[in-house]
């Protein structure tokens, strides 16, 4: 059983109008793991968990989560599974302890059970203290902690958090990314996204990238890093025309591409602490200025600007 | 269960926001408060006292048979000459003047316009051949009764006082033609004395008109103590206040807790119930009960607190159960239906201020109308048009102590109503959310 993907992709398709969000986007998840879906705004992330979590039928293809399939079997979908939306969905009226009570009924838990739970629950999100005070007077964090409880009180084997830490404070995100990777040990299955490359490098056991609606790469944080060459990016700010001397810098060895972009220059080389002397030489001979220099060793930045010819925050 | 969880936590919901307690039960309350203390206290005085209505009446009644009616015997004892000053010093005496204020002036012209321009509420002309008239076998003696038409409560009881007032002429009248037939048709003194006799008898011996001409309606219950009877007209007034508001409200409540399903998709608190292991059926479901159920709670409030408070009678225990069934059915369903058709709760400002209230006040058109025996008619045929307006029917019928078949039947107009309400309601929501 623990060999069959906690979640098998295949084909997803879904448009809205002319608009193709999600085109074809095909993936599995290992039981067990943290799998994160890195893209910017409107890369299709959302529709496509939308779609996994039996909310929108997809236009083509078809997935299954624990063996059963969002299009003939939802109901044994949604029982598997926990969903973190990205938009906060609770009561504002209601406390937390309500809140959580009512959405554990919804998932089929009573009585003595349910108290439990919601106690537990409470515990992880660390909100016990305050769990009868009204939802609508927290802050944005303790919102996302309840907004994430709610998705465990039925110790679902699957779990979908949707770009769980926007918009909070960098304490709560800790929080919440310490708590996700707990969901983890204790045998939990992980669908993340996000549009922060560190934290799917830091949680994730694999990460797709999707951009305008398809999966452009998919592996495990070294594997994407190796598409870029184990390239180091060297981002410099110059003070006049840096046209003649990117030029220069184009020639060195160990350079492999050069480019420009809102007056920031990168540089992607093998070895910085070779090529940066150079640099410097190059740049004096043309009596230009180097005004500032940023050093950034390969990550999943560099390989979206690498597939895509974009930055990740455009 | 599942059903029942969903309905409570709305409920739950509705009764800890202030805006919609207000709404559900303080404005109601409150509007018919502001009327209870506009007509004065009972519990503290035991009694009350109406705004006086302001008359003013042009007497241009020039006499016919002689009177010698003892001026002890007319209210006031001012000396009466025709039958037009009687009328006058009976609406000028004492016991009349806690009710109405008397202006008098020269001219039929004079007294329409002093309504006209609200400077009076009622104007009464009597006509030039009044006594003459009168005193004829068969003439017909009529007063010209003329009132301001958005007006109900003065009027009303004016026009109680003067038909209470012809009618017990109408009663003399025929004496004096059975003396005028047999006497010598000269002798018009002796009709003088059986007038007397009639003011002697009847009007002397009732030492406050004012609860006596305010009996109106008589008590649902069919209880005949003395005091109950004069709060009568009051409890009448005031109960169609607080029923019209109670249905009212009722409506908007209902409107705006079907809004929820609206607002729950907008907080995204529904697309997250759609991906707990819970049907669509069972979601809606549990949606549409809540709808009925704060309707419920708030009528059932209403009605306690109005009668503990006011001391409304609503009726006999059955009739008031079938009525309440009307008014919780509809205005659960209507509210329901008109949500099924907004896209989002930003288009609830039309639902309310057109939709509701437009029906609201055709269904409520006959507690405005009141004595007014056309607009009563016509508002018949009006509020019947929209389902407030059958929802108001049964607690009137409840109220006035019509038989329970009665306001059953208004019952199931009611529900007819309601099921088609609801029917479309759902099917639209059900398609909405595939
Ligand atoms: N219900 C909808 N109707 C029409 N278009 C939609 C709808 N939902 C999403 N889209 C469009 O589909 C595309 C993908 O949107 P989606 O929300 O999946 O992106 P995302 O990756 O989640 O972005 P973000 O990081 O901003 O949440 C966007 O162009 C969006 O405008
Ligand atoms: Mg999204």
């Amino acid at each position: 059983m623990s060999d069959v993907p906690a979640i098998e992709v295949l084909d997803l398709q879904k448009s809205f109008g002319e608009n193709h969000a999600v085109q074809g986007v095909s993936f599995d998840v290992k039981q067990g793991e943290i799998f994160s879906l890195l893209g910017p705004n409107g890369a299709g992330k959302t529709t496509t968990i939308s779609m996994l979590s039996c909310l929108l039928r997809p236009n083509n293809g078809d997935a299954r989560v624990m063996g059963h399939s969002i299009r003939s079997d939802s109901t044994g979908v949604k029982s598997v599974l926990g969903v973190v939306p990205q938009d906060i969905a609770l009561y504002e009226d209601l406390t937390a302890r309500e809140n959580l009570s009512f959405w554990g009924k919804m998932y089929g838990l009573r009585g003595s059970k349910l108290k439990l739970r919601v106690d537990e629950v409470l515990d992880v999100i660390g909100l016990r203290d305050r769990a009868n005070e009204r939802v609508g007077k927290y802050s944005g964090g303790m919102k996302r902690r309840v907004n994430i409880g709610v998705a465990l009180l039925h110790k679902p084997k699957v779990i979908y958090m949707d770009e769980p830490t926007v918009g909070i404070d960098p304490q709560s995100r800790r929080n919440i990314l310490d708590s996700v990777v707990k969901l983890k040990d204790e045998g939990m299955t992980v669908l993340y996204t996000t549009h922060y490359m560190e934290e799917a490098q830091e949680l994730s056991d694999h990460i797709g990238i999707m951009d305008h609606g398809k999966l452009i790469a998919c592996g495990t944080g070294e594997e994407l890093v190796k598409l870029v060459g184990q390239q180091t990016r060297i981002d410099l700010t110059l003070n006049g025309d840096g046209s003649n001397v990117m030029q220069m810098w184009q020639a060195i060895d160990g350079v492999s591409r050069v480019s420009a972009e809102d007056g920031l220059v990168s540089v992607l080389v093998a070895d910085s602490n070779l090529v940066l002397p150079h640099l410097f030489e190059a740049a004096a001979q043309l009596s230009i200025r180097i005004t500032s220099v940023d050093i950034r060793e390969p990550n999943l930045e560099a390989v979206f600007l690498h597939l895509t010819g974009r930055a990740l925050r455009d | 269960m599942k059903v029942f969880d969903i309905a409570l936590k709305d409920l739950t919901r509705s009764f800890r926001s202030t805006f919609a307690v207000v709404f559900m039960l303080g404005v109601p309350l409150l509007v018919t408060g502001m009327f209870y203390f506009m007509f004065g206290n009972i519990a503290s005085e035991g009694g009350f006292s109406l705004p006086k209505t302001k008359v003013v009446i042009a007497n241009l009644d020039e006499g016919g048979p002689k009177f010698q009616v003892n001026p002890k015997n007319i209210p006031g004892g001012k000396k009466a000459d025709t039958m037009g000053d009687l009328i006058v010093s009976i609406l000028q005496s004492e016991d009349m003047a806690d009710l109405i204020e008397v202006a008098l002036v020269t001219s039929a012209e004079s007294a329409r316009t002093a309504v006209d321009s609200q400077n009076a509420q009622v104007a009464i002309i009597i006509p030039a051949n009044f006594s003459h008239q009168f005193a004829d076998v068969d003439g017909e003696a009529v007063i010209e009764f003329y009132q301001d038409p958005t007006l109900t409560i003065g009027p009303a009881i004016m026009r109680a006082i003067l038909n209470r007032f012809m009618d017990g002429m109408a009663g003399v009248k025929i004496a004096v033609n059975v003396f005028l037939d047999e006497a010598d048709s000269s002798k018009y003194v002796f009709a003088g004395q059986v007038v007397q006799l009639y003011l002697k008898d009847s009007l002397a011996e009732s030492d406050d008109p004012a609860e006596e001409l305010l009996d109106v309606r008589t008590p649902a219950n069919g209880q005949n103590n003395e005091a109950e009877e004069s709060q009568n007209l009051m409890l009448n007034i005031i109960g169609s206040i607080m029923g019209g508001m109670m249905v009212f409200y009722a409506y908007f409540t209902g409107a705006s807790t079907a809004q929820s399903i609206l607002r729950e998709e907008e907080e995204h608190t529904l697309p997250r119930l759609f991906t707990t292991p819970t049907s669509q059926a069972t979601i809606l479901t549990g949606k549409f009960l809540s709808v009925f159920m704060t309707v419920f709670v708030q009528v059932i409030v209403l009605l306690i607190a109005a009668r503990l408070i006011f001391g409304i009678q609503w009726g006999g225990i059955l009739s008031v159960a079938l009525m309440a069934a009307g008014i919780i059915f509809s205005a659960s369903s209507f509210g329901i239906f008109l949500n099924s058709f907004l896209k989002n709760s930003k288009q609830g400002g039309v639902l309310f201020g057109g939709g509701l209230t437009v029906t609201g006040m055709m269904g409520m058109i006959k507690i405005f109308a009141m004595n007014s025996a056309i607009a009563n008619k016509m508002g018949d045929t009006i509020s019947l048009l929209v389902p407030q307006g059958w929802a108001i029917r049964g607690l009137m019928q409840s109220m006035n102590g019509e038989p329970t078949v009665s306001v059953l039947i208004t019952l199931l107009a009611s529900l007819v109503w309601s099921v088609t309400f609801f029917v479309i309601g759902v099917w639209r929501f059900n398609r909405r959310y595939v």
